[in-house]
């Protein structure tokens, strides 16, 4: 056998306040990420302003309309006055660098320094100033295309950021602003450069305030989950459980459950395992009841069963000291008691008795008026008369007192042992088999009254026959050919003759257990339907025999 | 298993049975005559489909016949083979009025 049983998973509570902590976490992370997406917006936002009127304040400073002749080394003075206004202005207003390009403007591809201005001071850098008319590649496609939109006049100003601090290079912003002259043609660009180390030093704080506040608030909500789950589910729960393990082992009535919880849900588990308990309670004190009604029938019934079994003879050979002649009989009923019956007397020393006979139905009422029946018939035999006035007797009386409209079929027989003289009278039972010595087992159609106990009025009729020494008698009830097996086939009279015919030498006792295994193996595993009686006798007669 | 069908029209009443007339149908046979055969005086039970007569079937025929006895009469058709050997075995055959139908 694999490992069926699968392994149970932690308590309610572990997992519900698991699945509060981690739903914090992910809540924390994006509510941390849009916080910092939207700080850095609106910080860039704040510096790229701030800077911008940085940059054009200083354009204020320069005379666009001399560019051409700083470069050329001419108006020397104005243009050292113009650098040291820059240096000033550089300092005041803390940023890194303010230079003043004039880019070429036919790819916007190098540019050249007209005024360099360094305060390495405010983001402890070490940049040196650009000397006037130094020449460079511009950086970048980025600054190409800044540069070529603010001198065609799309945008007032661009600005450039810096946030990866990398090569030695400090994040910065970097703003540039149009430089005109006085015909309001753009003759250069002016570019502040200011550091932006607050925006890293001010990330730091700020991702982690975030990050302590959701890990608190995480803890505090799962406390408080846990504590509300125990309370109000995990403890209802848990009663629940205890007590329907309780109650698997007791089987008693336990407190009730009822308003262990106030959610509708854990309401009715609780009514419901309530209700249970006691419809259980009540099914078990009936089924203990029902229980010891059964064992008392049972032990009725099997009491019974020896009463019924012992009305009639049952102890084999029944009769030792006589040669003359052998008999054997049995009775099977389906249930404990059977309305089949047979049974057989001496008369006096010269007459046997015999008689079998089957009432209608089968149980406890036909084993009732089996009894009956075989004390009318035993009684009124040995008051002396042929069968069928005896027969005629004892219809007459069951008539008179039989409200139940039960009848039953007997097949009644004297023989006379010195003579093998028969006399028998049929009412309604199954035809008698015969065999005469010699021979095979024959049905013997004889003469039929109407069943015993149907009618009052009705009368049977004597018949004789002679049996020779060897000759012997069957007669059965209709358990034998009616027995029935899985698919409802019926044993039928054909295979009863075949099976006695195949012990047709034998003692009666081997030809009654010959037809017996017969019909078990031909009816298998099918319950016994029926009750299942027959008796054969063998007349020897008075030590002649052929054998 | 044992199928009933009843009609009952005019004081007339006519069971058809199919199947297995034993210990355990015979009860409902009974209850479904005695339930209606008030006012009957003709009852007719046709025996085509019946496979099997017990003697608690044969009790409830014999009960019902009874009663019919004091009122206009039952009848029996279509009796097939085997059943008609039981009749004749218990002596029934005497005391139904058996009609062989075409």
């Amino acid at each position: 056998m694999t490992k069926e049983k699968k392994k149970l998973r932690a308590g309610v509570a572990v997992n519900i306040i698991g699945a509060i902590v981690i739903l914090f976490a992910v809540f924390g992370v994006v509510v941390g990420f849009i916080g910092y997406v939207s700080f850095t917006t609106a910080f860039k936002e704040e510096y790229s302003v701030s800077t911008y009127h940085m940059a054009d304040t200083a354009t204020t400073l320069i005379n666009g309309d001399h560019l051409e002749a700083y470069l050329a080394g001419d108006e020397a003075e104005e243009y050292q006055r113009t650098q040291n206004y820059l240096d000033i202005y550089c300092k005041k207003i803390s940023v890194s660098l303010i230079y003043l390009i004039q880019v070429d403007r036919s790819d916007y591809g190098r540019f050249v320094s007209i005024f360099n201005s360094v305060d390495n001071s405010v983001d402890d850098s070490s940049y040196t100033p650009w000397e006037l008319g130094h020449k460079r590649d511009t950086t970048n496609d980025e600054y190409r295309q800044k540069y070529e939109s603010l001198y065609s006049g799309e945008s007032a100003y661009e600005t450039v950021y810096r946030t990866k601090v990398s090569d030695g290079v400090h994040p910065h912003v970097t703003t540039m602003v149009p430089v005109k002259n006085s015909s309001d043609e753009v003759v250069g660009i002016l570019c502040v450069q200011r550091p932006i180390r607050e925006i890293h030093d001010a990330q730091r704080p700020y991702l982690r305030r975030v990050a302590i506040s959701t890990i608190l608030l995480a803890v505090v909500a799962s406390v408080f989950a846990a504590l509300f789950i125990r309370r109000q589910f995990v403890k209802p729960i848990r009663k629940v459980a205890n007590e329907t393990a309780r109650f698997a082992k007791e089987n008693t009535k336990g407190e009730p459950l009822s308003g262990i919880s106030r959610y509708r849900e854990l309401a009715a588990l609780a009514e419901s395992i309530d209700t249970m308990e006691t419809d259980m309670v009540s099914y078990i004190d009936n089924l203990t009841d029902i229980t010891a009604e059964k064992e008392r029938i049972g032990a009725e019934l099997s009491l019974a069963n020896e009463i019924q079994m012992n009305s009639i003879p049952n102890d084999f050979p029944a009769f030792p000291e006589r040669k003359d002649f052998d008999i054997f009989a049995s009775m099977d009923p389906a249930k404990e008691v059977g309305g089949d019956f047979y049974n057989f007397f001496m008369i006096d020393d010269d007459r046997i008795a015999l008689v079998i006979g089957d009432v209608s139905g089968k149980g406890v009422p036909a084993a009732l008026f089996m009894m009956v029946t075989n004390i009318l018939i035993t009684d009124r035999t040995l008051m002396g008369g042929t069968p069928a006035e005896i027969l005629n007797f004892v219809n007459a009386n069951i008539c008179a007192h039989n409200k139940a409209e039960m009848f039953v079929t007997v097949w009644l027989g004297i023989l006379e042992l010195s003579t093998g003289k028969l006399t028998a009278a049929n009412a309604g039972h199954e035809y008698p088999v015969i065999k005469r010595a010699g021979g095979s087992f024959e049905i013997l159609r004889d003469k039929h009254g109407f069943v015993v106990g149907g009618l009052a009025e009705s009368t049977y009729k004597d018949y004789e026959l002679t049996l020779a020494p060897g000759d012997k008698i069957f007669v059965y009830t209709d358990g034998v050919p009616e027995a029935t097996d899985a698919n409802e086939g019926l044993f039928g009279q054909e295979r009863m003759l075949a099976a006695l015919n195949g012990v047709a030498d034998g003692t009666p006792e081997e030809i009654l257990k010959t037809v017996r295994r017969e019909v078990d193996s031909f009816v298998k595993d099918a319950e016994q339907f029926d009750d299942l009686t027959m008796l054969c006798i063998e007349y020897k007669g008075q030590g002649e025999e052929r054998s | 298993m044992l199928n009933i069908k009843k009609t009952v029209e005019n004081g007339k009443a006519a069971f058809a049975l199919e199947g297995r007339l034993d210990t355990v149908t015979a009860p409902d046979l009974e209850k479904e005559i005695m339930g209606s055969i008030d006012g009957v005086n003709e009852l007719a039970l046709d025996f085509a489909g019946l496979d099997y007569i017990s003697s608690a079937g044969l009790r409830v025929l014999l009960a019902t016949q009874k009663i019919m006895n004091g009122r206009g009469g039952m009848t029996v058709s279509n009796v097939t083979g085997s059943i008609m050997d039981i009749f004749e075995v218990t002596g029934f055959s005497e005391i139904l009025t058996i009609v062989q139908a075409e």
